[in-house]
Parts: C-alpha cells; sequence; structure tokens
C-alpha cells in the first residue's frame, strides 16, 4: 500500500459508521464526495472531523474543516496538519 | 429565494451525540452555545439553530455556487423561540421555525416578508428521496422519516 493508500483506508474506518451508501463506502477514491457520494448526513460531517482528530491526533481548524467535503480535500488537511507536528 | 431544512428528533438522537467533546465548538459561535448551555432543553436548541444554519446555507451555497463546511460562519440570532435571522458575510436572512415532537422544520428567505408566502408540505415517507419533478419544490429536505418541501 502506498501511504496515500493507507491514509484512504484509514478514512474509510472513519467514514464508514456515517455512510449510507456502502457501495460507495468499498469503492472509495480519492475523488468521492462525503455528501453527494457517500450520503453522509451533514449534520454527521462533524462526528467525521472530530474522529479525524482523534484518529491522527491533529487540530482541525475552522479553516482547514470548511473544505473536508471530499477524501482528496480530507487528505491534504491530514498531510499538512501532520507536516506541522 | 428559499431554503428548508428537517431534522427528525428520533433519528437525530440516536445519529448524533451534541454533548461529545468538541460537537459544540466546531458548529457553534460562543454566543450560540452560551444560548444552548442555559437552554431549557439544549437538545432542541442544538437542533434548531442546525436547521436555521441549514436552510440557509442551501440558499447561499445555490446563490454563490460555493460548497463549504463552514456551520460557525452561519450566525443564529433568535427573535424569540420560532423566529429568527440567520447572518453570513454581512449577508442577513430571515427564519422561521416549527417544533413538534417529531420534528424540526425551519424555513428561510432573504426578505422577511417572503416567509409568508412559503408553502409548506411536509410528509412522513422513507427511502430515497422521491421524483418530485412535477411539482417542483423550491426547495427539499430529507431526514429519517420525513420529507419537507417547500414552494
Amino acid at each position: 500500500m502506498t501511504p496515500k493508500e493507507e491514509l484512504i483506508s484509514r478514512l474509510q474506518t472513519i467514514v464508514s459508521p456515517y455512510a449510507q451508501n456502502k457501495e460507495a463506502l468499498d469503492a472509495i477514491h480519492e475523488d468521492t464526495d462525503f455528501i453527494n457520494d457517500l450520503k453522509i448526513n451533514s449534520a454527521n460531517l462533524v462526528d467525521v472531523i472530530l474522529d479525524v482528530e482523534e484518529e491522527f491526533d491533529i487540530v482541525i481548524d475552522n479553516d482547514a474543516m470548511e473544505k473536508m467535503l471530499t477524501v482528496k480535500a480530507s487528505l491534504d488537511v491530514i498531510a499538512t496538519k501532520l507536516n506541522e507536528k | 429565494m428559499s431554503g428548508n431544512d428537517l431534522v427528525d428528533l428520533r433519528c437525530a438522537a440516536l445519529e448524533s451525540n451534541w454533548q461529545r467533546k468538541g460537537f459544540l465548538d466546531k458548529l457553534f459561535s460562543e454566543a450560540e452555545k452560551a444560548h444552548i448551555l442555559s437552554s431549557a432543553d439544549p437538545f432542541i436548541q442544538v437542533w434548531t439553530y442546525w436547521t436555521m444554519k441549514e436552510a440557509v446555507y442551501k440558499i447561499y451555497s445555490r446563490a454563490t455556487g460555493i460548497r463549504t463546511f463552514a456551520p460557525a460562519k452561519l450566525l443564529c440570532r433568535d427573535l424569540d423561540r420560532y423566529s429568527g435571522t440567520v447572518s453570513i458575510d454581512s449577508e442577513l436572512f430571515h427564519t422561521r421555525t416549527s417544533i413538534t415532537p417529531n420534528y424540526i422544520h425551519t424555513i428561510a428567505t432573504k426578505g422577511f416578508s417572503s416567509l409568508t408566502d412559503i408553502r409548506i408540505e411536509i410528509i412522513e415517507h422513507n427511502g430515497d428521496v422521491p421524483e418530485y419533478a412535477s411539482k417542483k419544490p423550491a426547495c427539499l429536505s430529507h431526514h429519517g422519516a420525513y420529507l419537507a418541501l417547500i414552494y
């Protein structure tokens, strides 16, 4: 697994309790959209963010959180925050 | 332009834990948090504010084409239990909320007077959102057992 694939796999585990479209969850990739593809309820996006913070031991500020609607944007935020540690 | 949002309270209680650490901090302003925590029913206040923010976000994102997850930038003010305002980027929207034992539903518009022009249809509905093409709602919201359409 490449480092990116490993990150996507960890993200897949995090979003799995909230994803209502299980087929899209199984086929998760960089361009997957949390709301449009995975059908995550918008009220649960905050749980995804909080779970990502716990899993990666990072703090996601509101400016970073704004963008986290897709796998790709989330990977960017996680990578940036991990680098800052 | 108008927007709406419905929260099925039974689902909200199952799917979200508003008391989770960090939950309120990420979604609400300091003033909103203070109001939630001092209210008689914080659970109802959380979801009232949430539907206000979501209803206005739908108008905002349609008008600007911007998709974002920035709930704390949408600032709620209640005028009374059922009507309020939400501002974002110095734009002000008016809201009206209905609270029942089963759900909370909020409608939003730019002009206060156009709130009364909105026709609301709320039906019990499970499963996928049906094709309502012939009825052409201005906005719709589906959560749990309910589908809310506005015209």
